[in-house]
């Protein structure tokens, strides 16, 4: 299997897939045209990530950070409350840094590590792109409906791993 | 062949799993199967999806949105630990009432509904925040079983839908008092 795909696969994780799909569902509800803005700050959160990875940074919080952008994200969705679009590009570009940060390439030579962060970042665009693409042609009610239902199961799913990851740190 | 046949009758006699107990496997179909497994869950959150389908809008569509959510801050107080007393009681209970709400094709006001209901989900979500597995896998576990108790909530709406018909709205009341009745049998200690 390639570095690439490696990065593809890196992106197929319940914790990546929360966060992207959030936001997703967020950009499309609130997008009369193809959110451009999210889809590059996601880009831009992405390629700040990768290259704080490249400089060595270690551990970090950014699986939790991820739980937390995608229960923000969901909830706005559930809100349904305008949100201008610059807030959910800022959203986007700390999903993409939390994103590349929470999954460091493990391959040894520079150009494989660079190909893995660089499926990462196709699979998460495309998942974002297609996502916001299909809520924004969401033309019946009962399809706004069904939106703002994922985005309860995405912050209820958020909540209780938040909650969980909380007590386990404070019993450590 | 006569090995094989006996490892067959042996497969068809076997009593299956289904406990409602999955603590620790952890992943996404572990935590879809989690509310399946238990009959209880699986007749309450029908239930609601019945009553919704009474209840009409906009209850129909706020209950699928609001009960995931008042279900994980149940669930909070699971992980947290904190005492919730008579947890498997309200469960049944759950039942036992939301059946009788649908057997009664009863239609309080929307707030009261969301009270009750809102309610029960609290001890829905405190017996799953209980058995979240506190590993890797726990944010698959956490999407899967909130997907899976929305599926049954969806499930509850399809069936309820039936309630445009006549004959309908007899099948789904009656559906109401097995509802009520697998809740008796679980406060009973029969099931």
């Amino acid at each position: 299997m390639s570095a690439f795909v490696r990065g593809l696969m890196d992106f197929v994780l319940p914790t990546h897939l929360l966060a992207i799909v959030a936001l997703g569902l967020l950009a499309g509800q609130h997008a009369a045209r193809f959110p451009l803005l999210a889809l590059a700050e996601l880009a831009a959160g992405l390629l700040v990530g990768s290259f704080a990875i490249a400089m060595g940074l270690g551990e970090n919080p950014a699986a939790t950070a991820l739980l937390a952008l995608a229960g923000a994200c969901a909830a706005g969705v559930i809100a349904a409350w305008p949100i201008p679009m610059p807030i959910i590009g800022l959203l986007g570009f700390a999903i993409g840094i939390a994103l590349a940060l929470n999954a460091p390439p493990k391959e040894i030579t520079r150009a494989s590590a660079l190909a893995a962060q660089a499926g990462l970042a196709v699979a998460a665009l495309v998942a974002f792109a297609v996502v916001a693409a299909i809520v924004m042609r969401t033309t019946h009610a009962w399809q706004r409906i069904g939106v703002r239902i994922i985005a309860a199961w995405i912050a209820a799913s958020a909540i209780l791993v938040l909650a969980l990851r909380w007590v386990t740190a404070l019993r450590a | 062949m006569r090995r094989l046949a006996g490892a067959l009758i042996l497969c068809v006699a076997a009593s299956p799993a289904l406990a409602h107990d999955v603590e620790g496997t952890g992943g996404f179909l572990a935590g879809l199967a989690h509310p399946v497994l238990g009959l209880d869950h699986v007749v309450a959150m029908v239930a609601v999806g019945l009553w919704g389908a009474f209840l009409g809008p906009p209850a129909i569509v706020l209950l699928p949105i609001v009960f995931p959510l008042v279900m994980a801050f149940g669930g909070v107080l699971g992980i947290l630990g904190l005492p919730l007393p008579a947890t498997e009681i309200g469960i049944a209970v759950s039942a036992i009432v939301l059946g009788l709400m649908v057997l009664g094709a009863a239609r309080p006001p929307i707030w009261a509904a969301a009270l009750l209901v809102g309610t029960f989900a609290i001890f829905h979500g405190y017996a799953h925040g209980r058995e979240l597995p506190d590993d890797a896998n726990a944010v698959a576990f956490a999407a899967g079983f909130v997907i899976a108790t929305g599926l049954l909530h969806l499930a509850g709406i399809a069936f309820g839908l039936l309630t445009r018909w006549p004959a309908g709205r007899i099948a789904v009341r009656t559906a109401g008092a097995g509802i009520a009745l697998v809740g008796v049998g679980y406060l009973g200690g029969m099931l």
